[in-house]
Order: structure tokens, then sequence, then C-alpha cells
């Protein structure tokens, strides 16, 4: 069979739905290229976009692993997201109140553990609670952080924040003058619009490099995890939790690792912030943070990875998308409260015409192993979410 | 300081929350998910009172230092937030049928929209009732009591209003189909009663409720965009505290947490250093301790 | 199979000679900027020669704005301030050219406002930015995105003190110190030794009181910090009134004041009050009852309103909005005619030569501000609202003189 074939057939093998959003993330990606070749769009901000997206799409796949896989309704996202920031900071920073100057990746490596150990002291009273208690109540213990940490000013500084934050390349022998040392670029593609890359521009790709590793060890890892034999029993805790303990389960055990394996996910999508923006402050706890994730993962599809990664792209782009919306100044109404409602009618659109997401898990939910070797393919149309269509 | 003047501040934060959690509750046992607009609820109630009492004015005459226009308002404000409610539950709720989760996430996109809206219509600052604030009851006050009328009237209210629902769901018919779809659902349909018209109902009463409460959280402190945001977390946790399914509960934990978070200054009176800043901290690990011992709530039903 | 390889091969080699032919032909484009703008460690690919206008265009300038999220009360005034000076700076022009802002949301965030500050440093390329209203937001924005560039950063509304520690942040509004310093001897001077101090938790309030109580030399018999935002105060209240002190401070937002002012008033609370000047204002005013406030002092950082040019802006203002300015926006104001000025009189529109010219025209920087230059003058009450004047001068900007004053409210 040549090579085009193949593809014809591939295309035609995907839902709908993939068809549909692989379309517009083609397209996408298409306008993109386009501003960034014309110098519309400048390359230093689209990464920085693109760190956010990443930062963001870590922690919907933690939150992805804790909901989607093993069904607990995390609502203290913003929380550990906080303490992998400050973890990083407290350790790493010169002005920091106490600890400081150690190297970045003594930081990482603490930020981790102070989340694991927290997700153990959050999941110990709420994770034997009903579904939505354990929502409300996880929202309760984020706050009661987000409190200590905006409090406890010896600790944290308190909303003085923590500034000086070193990179996270700092100090190692190529990578911390890589952006200095390389030469400073200027590419015409088009006449007249020179796209410039300097300093900040190989600064911001080192920045984009970790969050790459960043979100292609956990995706990798998630994966392994969720194949694995360990990723059954989460998946029949979350499908049928009396089941699972009347086939000899210690349930509450495998929540428990799931929840604190899905914190440290997201921990480390707060090193990456403290890294990237080298200030962190009480603020960067708010729960709101907790909410955009939870929209990028029923957005993207509870319970597939690149579902979350997908929603997370979808957020940044919402949020910092929006801001374009400033050029268009004959709008009466102020962009901002406009952006909170517009935020609001898509969360309503998406629950209503699309609740399993736009990239609802299919078969990379199915072992490899089960396919290989079997004379038919599994349909691609498999494990509709309960609720919206049924005959995809 | 005396506890007294705590305990009666207590008393009437309390009893907003009260209102808010009895209102988040019934629609939780009812409509089966846990709706995160219901403190931008409270909003909508609070700007319709606003507009309503400042189209309506004083109408002569008032009553614990309250115009009566201000409880016209106050009717308008609950019936405003009722009809939104509705129309949201009719134009967005009603269809789908996605499992509780999938609803409070879409009630989290409904709460944006409201405050989006208010926010629009009425900008982002800060703004109040044009009624004139009272000095504390004479007489209360060698006992170490410092309220107001406007502050006797909140109270007053809702207890009013918390004791109709009692007499509502007690001895209504109404009432008692309310308590069977809370109990089962099912059931109650087989029986004969209409679940899609109590549900309505059940949404009249728990918005209504929440506008009220708005309404008042408005005239003990101010109008703003996000003041029923604020108070969200607290009645959810009023609400959990309560034990879910329980109006009686939602009562006792509204109380519980609006007194707790009062009362936080007597910890550094008897020598515990935890400052007022954690006040609200306070009230969530009691939420989350209480929980441990009773997964259910205090008073809620074992699933 | 053997033409399936060959033709494999075919392939292959095609992407490989395309590749090496488009990357020959993209080498044709690409040139080292390293000569001609010498991009070695000055980081200069924002330097905004690209959208600044030379010969076609306006000006743009950038400005990071609270309009959403709990500062946005601020926002909102200094985007009137804003408006108010860009109209009549493009009613003269710069250089014949246009003044254009472009102004983006922090949502009274950190994140909100590194991300407001990436995108018109980076994507519009400005060479100056107006930022931020939060004293934690203009920080966290310079230590992100302004400080390894040349763009300017200068800060409307921040007043907490930490900034001054940061020697490229400037700001128009002054540094919350001389505040605290002429609070700390206001009330000294009014015979209180003793005082009850309560303050919003975060970077302004957490500044301003450490400085307040460096300088305060009595006792301090309430500590205590509160969120923004609550829905009741009465806790604090009654704390403050419980511990004694009968002067009681508050270093907080007029929202945060007014419920304070109600729940003392209608607890029957009764102390000499006094505040900073994010404290007043004509919520305030409007949302409390006739006394409640009777003889309260307030320091803020207001113009000489004896002063010709800021009668001019009032007036301005008044007609535009039908309300009187608030000093924030006049600082706003301030900052974009500061912008214009300095754009004017620079040779080019580069970071470089825009951080050179606002030192000139605005010598306000943070450092500057020295409590030493305070000179005590009171004269007799004029029956408006402000009462004996402390005048602090703290520098000369382009339209309006900064002064400390304490004001009373009479109500």
């Amino acid at each position: 069979m040549s090579r085009l074939d193949n593809w014809v057939d591939y295309w035609s093998d995907l839902t709908r739905a993939e068809q549909g959003v692989t379309g517009s993330i083609a397209l996408f990606a298409a306008v993109l290229l386009v501003g960034l070749v014309t110098g519309g769009l400048n390359p230093t901000y689209f990464l920085f976009l693109v760190g956010l997206a990443g930062m963001y799409a870590l922690m919907s796949l933690g939150l992805n692993s804790q909901w989607g896989f093993s069904g607990l309704i995390n609502f203290s996202v913003a929380a550990f997201f906080g303490i992998g920031a400050y973890g990083a900071a407290l350790m790493t920073s010169d002005s920091a109140p106490i600890l400081g100057g150690f190297d970045p990746i003594l930081g990482l490596v603490v930020a981790l553990s102070l989340a694991a150990v927290m997700a153990v002291l959050i999941g110990v009273p709420t994770l034997r609670l009903r579904a939505d208690y354990l929502a409300i109540a996880s929202l309760g213990l984020a706050e009661v952080v987000r409190l200590l940490v905006l409090n406890e000013r010896q600790w944290t500084n308190g909303s003085g924040g923590v500034r000086g934050i070193p990179r996270f390349f700092d100090g190692w022998p190529v990578l911390s003058t890589f952006p200095q040392a390389m030469p400073g670029l200027e590419i015409v593609i088009i006449l007249g619009s020179p796209i410039e890359l300097g300093t900040p521009f190989y600064q911001m790709l080192l920045n984009i490099s970790l969050v790459a590793i960043f979100v292609g060890a956990s995706y990798l890892v998630l994966r392994r995890a969720h194949r694995s034999p360990w990723g059954r029993v989460l998946r029949t805790i979350r499908s049928d939790e009396d089941l699972a303990r009347a086939l000899g389960k210690n349930t509450y055990s495998f929540k428990m690792q799931s929840f604190v394996l899905g914190s440290v996910i997201m921990a480390l999508a707060g090193v990456f912030y403290a890294h990237l923006n080298l200030f962190v402050s009480p603020g960067d706890l708010n729960p709101i943070t907790t909410f955009y994730v939870w929209v990028a993962v029923i957005l993207g599809g509870s319970g597939s990875n690149r579902g979350a990664l997908f929603g997370g792209i979808v957020v940044v782009t919402i949020r910092e998308g929006t801001r374009f919306l400033n050029e268009f100044a004959w709008i009466p109404f102020d962009t901002a409260p406009l952006r909170l409602l517009m935020i609001g009618v898509l969360i309503v659109l998406v629950m209503k015409f699309r609740p399993q997401g736009i990239l609802p898990p299919q078969r990379e939910l199915i072992w490899p192993d089960a396919i290989e070797g079997s004379e038919t393919e599994p349909e691609r149309h498999t494990n509709q979410q309960p609720g919206g269509d049924t005959n995809e | 300081m005396s506890v007294l003047e705590l305990v009666a501040n207590g008393l009437i934060f309390s009893s907003i929350l009260v209102l808010g959690s009895i209102g988040l509750s019934l629609i939780y046992s009812i409509a089966n998910f846990a709706n995160f607009a219901h403190g931008d609820t409270m909003t909508v109630g609070a700007y319709s009172a606003l507009v309503t009492f400042g189209a309506v004015g004083g109408l002569g005459g008032s009553v614990l230092g309250l115009p009566y226009g201000f409880f016209v308002a106050l009717l308008v404000g609950a019936a405003m937030a009722a009809v939104v409610a509705i129309v949201t539950e009719k134009v967005v709720y009603e269809s789908l049928d996605i499992g509780s989760i999938g609803l409070l996430i879409t009630s989290i996109g409904i709460a944006f929209i409201y405050r989006g809206l208010i926010q629009i219509g009425f900008g982002a600052d800060f703004t109040r009732f044009d009624i004139v604030a009272l000095r504390p009851i004479e007489w209360l006050i060698p006992y170490g009591i410092r309220v107001t009328h406007h502050d006797v009237a909140i109270v007053i209210s809702a207890a009013v209003l918390v004791g109709g629902l009692h007499v509502l769901l007690q001895y209504t018919d109404l009432g008692r189909k309310m308590r069977a779809m809370a109990d089962n659902p099912d059931l109650a349909r087989i029986s004969g009663i209409r679940t899609k018209r109590i549900t309505l109902w059940t949404w009249v009463i728990g918005a209504g409720l929440a506008g009220a409460g708005g309404v008042f959280l408005g005239l003990f402190n101010q109008l703003a965009p996000r003041m029923g945001f604020n108070l969200l977390l607290l009645i959810f946790a009023a609400v959990i505290l309560g034990g879910i399914g329980s109006i009686y509960g939602a009562m006792l934990g509204g109380f519980l947490i609006g007194m707790i978070s009062q009362l936080t200054p007597v910890l550094e009176m008897v020598g515990i250093p935890i400052g007022i800043e954690y006040s609200n901290a306070i009230a969530f690990v009691i939420m989350v301790v209480v929980l441990l011992v009773r997964p259910t709530g205090i008073a809620g039903e074992a699933t | 199979m053997v033409d399936d390889i060959k033709r494999k091969l075919n392939r292959r080699n095609l992407i490989k000679a395309s590749g090496v032919a488009g990357i020959t032909a993209f080498a044709g484009c690409i040139s080292t900027s390293d000569d001609d703008s010498g991009d070695g460690d000055g980081g200069e690919g924002s330097d905004g020669s690209d959208s600044g206008g030379d010969e076609s265009g306006p000006y743009s300038i950038g400005m990071v704005d609270s309009l959403t999220g709990s500062l946005s009360a601020f926002g909102e005034r200094n985007q009137r301030g804003k408006d108010l000076a860009l109209g009549r700076v493009n009613e003269l022009g710069i250089n014949g050219q246009d003044l254009d802002i472009i102004v983006e949301d922090s949502g009274s965030e950190n994140q909100g406002g590194i991300s407001a500050a990436q995108k018109l440093v980076n994507q519009d390329s400005v060479p100056f930015l107006i930022g931020a209203v939060g004293s934690g937001v203009s920080i966290a924005i310079y230590e992100s995105v302004i400080q390894e560039t040349d763009v300017v950063q200068l800060s409307q509304n921040s007043t907490g003190l930490n900034l001054t520690d940061f020697p490229g942040l400037l700001r128009m509004s002054p540094t919350g110190r001389a505040q605290s310093l002429a609070l700390a001897n206001i009330i000294a001077d009014d015979g209180y030794d003793s005082v009850a101090l309560t303050y919003v938790n975060n970077d302004f309030g957490q500044s301003l009181t450490d400085a307040f109580v460096d300088a305060w030399d009595g006792e301090i018999a309430y500590n205590s910090a509160h969120d923004q935002e609550q829905s009741s105060y009465s806790s604090v209240m009654s704390e403050m009134n419980n511990s004694g002190a009968d002067a009681w401070l508050f270093i907080t937002y007029q929202a945060e004041f007014t419920t304070m002012v109600n729940e003392a008033f209608s607890s029957g609370y009764e102390a000499q009050f006094y505040g900073a000047d994010s404290a007043q204002g004509s919520g305030v005013l409007e949302g409390t009852p006739e006394g409640s406030m009777e003889g309260m002092k307030i320091t803020l950082p207001s113009a000489p309103i004896e002063q010709e040019n800021y009668q001019a802006f009032a007036s301005a203002f008044e007609e535009e909005y039908g309300q009187e300015p608030t000093s924030w926006a006049a600082y706003a104001y301030d900052c974009v005619i500061n912008a214009a000025l300095a754009i004017q009189a620079a040779d080019e529109f580069t970071g470089a030569a825009l951080q050179e010219t606002v030192g000139r025209s605005h010598d306000h920087r943070a450092s500057k501000c020295r409590p030493s230059r305070m000179r005590m003058r009171s004269s007799p009450t004029a029956g408006g609202p402000r009462t004996s004047t402390t005048r602090a001068s703290v520098a000369r900007s382009t339209s309006m003189r900064m002064a400390i004053r304490s004001a009373s409210y009479r109500s």
C-alpha cells in the first residue's frame, strides 16, 4: 500500500469529532504559522503562550489522572500548583525567608515531595467521602492552604511574594549562557517585516524545552500507568467502586495513590511556573485556576490524556486570545467582564452539545496487546461516555 | 468585647448564610447537583432589589428602620432571582442528561454568565442601598450586645422565611411532594407526582430564598458583583456540614458555620494563638473534621 | 518490492533535497542582527523599532490596568484619567503623530499582569509600559518581563514600599513610606500613644503597615490583617474596640473601609479614625452614615489644588465625566502626559532612549522620596473638607505636584 493510501484510510477511520479536531488544529496551526512568518505574531510571545499552554496541559493531565481515570473530584488543583511553585521558589530564591539558594533540581525534588505529602494530608480526610463532598472538602482545604501561605509571613513572606527565583537552567554549564551566547538573528521571509530572534527568544526557548520535558515525561508516565493493571483497577473503581471492593481491592489505597500521582504532576506545573515568571505570590493559589483547569479537562474529554492536552491549549487560547478583542474597540461593552461572560457561555455550550468533551478517550483505552494478533480491529467508536450522543 | 456580642454578630451573619444554604440544599436534594451559581443568584436578587428600591423609594413609613419600599424591593429581588433560576433551568439544565458532575461544571459556567452580566450592567464598583444607617439598640448595650434594628430585621425576616419553609414542607401538599422527591425520585414519579413541576417549584423556592439572602447581604454589608461568589464557599461548607438531603441539616450547618466564623476571636481570648484572618480556614477545618467522624454530614442520610 | 524500495528511496531523497533547498533559501533571509542592534546582552529584541511610528502610524505604548478583579474600581478610575490625557495629547500631537495606548487587563492578579506585560512587550513591542495597579502585580511584571529588557515601566497606582528596591521600576504614585511616616507623626501629634491598626492583606497593606510600625514610637495595641472582599469585618471591629486604644488606623481600600465604618457605627464604637489614602473616596462618603467618620484624618497624596494646571485638569475631568477626579485618575493622567513628553524629547522611539528622557521630564523615582523634605504647616480651617496640611514636597512632575497632606472628614 502506498503511503498516501495509508493516510486516506487513517483519515476515514477517525471519528467525525477527531476529524473536526484535527482539521481545526491544522487550521489553527496554519494561522499561527502565517502570523509568525509575516511578523504579525511575535515568536517570543508565541513561545510564552506555548509555555502557558504547557502549564495548563500539565495541570489538566494531573487532574485527568484523578478525575478521568479514578473518578476523584478534586477541587484543590490550585493548592498543589501553588505548593509546587512555592516549594521551588523557597528552595532556590536568594531572597526567600527560609531556605533558599539551592539548586533548582533540588528545588524540584523538594517541591514534588512537599506536594506528595500534602496530597496525603488532604486525601486522608476526603477520599472516603462521596464524590460531591470530596469536591467541596478539597476546595475548602485548598483555601486553608492558601490562607496559610498568605498569612505565615515568616515562612512565605506573605503577600509580598517570593522573588529573585533563578531560571531553571542557571548553573548548568552550557544552557545557562545559551540565550546570551546565541547570535541574534533577523529573519526576513516577507520583505518589510523582519522577525527578530534575540536573547529573550532564546530564553523563552529554554523555558519551553523545560515544560516540554515535563509534559512529555508526565504523559509517558501516565500512559504507562493507565495501561498497567494498576490503571485497570482505577478504571474499575471509577465505574463501580463496590465492584472493585467486592473483587478484593483496597479501593482507598488505590485512590490515594492516584490522588498523589495527579497532585505531583500539578506541582510540576507549579515548579515550571516559578522558573518562568521568577516571582510567586499567594495570589497564584486563587481557586479560579482550579476552575479553569476543570474547564480544560471537561472540554478536552475526561479520561483522555490527549484530551487534557487539547483542553489546556484551548483554555490558554481563550484566556489570552480574548486580549486581542481589544483591537475591536467598537464593542460597546468592557472586554473584561465580556470575557467572563464568553467563558461561561462556552462552558454551557460545551456541556449542552458535547458533554463528553471534544476528544473523549477512544482506542487509547484499549491495550495494544489486545489488538495485536487479533483478526479484526475494534471499531473506533468505543467507550462512549454516558449522556450526549449515542450513535456517533 | 463580650462573648455575647460575638454571638449576636454570629446570629446575624448566620441568618444570611442560612438563607443561602437552605436554598442550595433544596436544589441539591431535588435537582441533584451542587449549584455553583447559587452565590451569583444571591447577587442577582440583591441587584434587582437595588434597582427596585431606587425606582420605588421609601413609600412612606418604615418598620425596624427599614422603609416599606425596602420590603417591596426584597420581594422583587427574591422574585427576580427565582425567575432567573427558572429560565436557566428551562433553557439549560432541564435538557442536560450528564450526571451531577456535568451539571456542576455547567453551573460554574452559569455563574460566570450571571456575574459577567451584572458587571457589564452595573460596573465593578461597590454600592449600597440608600437606607439611613442606625445606631445600636440602647437597652442592649449594657449586656454587651451591639445590634441595630436592621440586624434585628434581618434575623426576624430570616426566621420568618425559614419558618414558612418549614410549614410548607411539613403541612402542605407541595412540601410533601418535595420531600418525597428528595427521598426517592423514581418512587415519587411512579406514585404520580409530577416531578418536573415539583422541580420547578423547588427552583423557585431555593432561588427565591437565595435572592432574599442576597438582599439582606446587601443591606448588612454592601453590593458588588462578586458579593455572592465570595460567600459561596462558606455556604457550601454549611450545606456539607449539615448534610446533603436534609433541609434542617442545612439550617443547622448555616447556623454553625456563621457562628464559627464570627466567634474566632474567642480563640485568642482563651489563649490559642490563631488570628481572625484564619476564621474561614477554621470553618473549613471544622467541616472536614466533622466529615471524618460523620461522612454524610450531621443530619445527612447515608447513600 | 524493489520498486517499492526505489519509490521509497526516491521519496526520501526528495524530502531530503527539498529540506536542504528550503534551508538554503531560508538562510538567504536570515541575517544576524548582532551588528545592527547589538543584541549581545542587552536583549533588545523588544526595542519597539517596528511598531513605533517614525514616519507612519501612531506611537504605541502599553498600559496594564486592573479592569477586572478585586482592584477593578481603580482600573475604572485610571481609564478615565488616561482617556482624558490621551484626548489632550492627541489634540496637539507628538511630532505630528498621534499617541496610541494599548490597554491590557491584569485581572488584579500577578499571572494576569505578567501575561499582559508579555503581550505588550513582546507582541506589541512597546518601549514604554504604564503598569500596574497592585504593588505585587507591578513587581511581578518587573521581575518577570521588564527587568531583562529596555522597556520603561511606570506604575500608575502602586504605593507599596517594595517597589523602591527596584531602581528600574518607576512610579507616579508616591511610595507609601511617606504616608506611613506622616500618619505616625499625625497620630503622635494628636496626643495618642497607643494605636489599633488593621490592614488589607496584600503587598500594599503589608508594606505600609511595616513602615508605620517602624516609624511609630508608641504602643501598638492591635495589629491584624484582613482579607479583601469579605462580607463582614465585625470581628476585626470588635477586637479593635477591645484593644483599648483610642486611635484606630485603617490601611485598606474603600469597599472594605465602608463596611468597617458601618459596622463600627452600628455597634456604637467610638474612636478617632485614621486612614491611608486608599481608604477615602466618594464611595466611602456615599456609603457611610453622617457623622460616622467625624474628625477622621487621612494622609493622601493629592494635587495641590491651588495650582493652576491641576485646576485645569480637574475642571476638564468634571466636564467630561461629571464627577470630581480621584487622585488615581490624576496619576494615570500624569503617566500618559509623561510618556508623551518623554517620546517627544527622545531621539528615537526605543526603550533605551526613553529611559533617558523620562528621567529628565519626571524626577519621580521611588527611591527619591525623602521624608526629610517634609515640612509642617498648619493653616486654619477653610470650611472645606481639608484642614491642617503637612506638605511633603516629593518631586516635580509636569502637570501636578505631589504633596502629602492630611485631610479630615467633616460629615
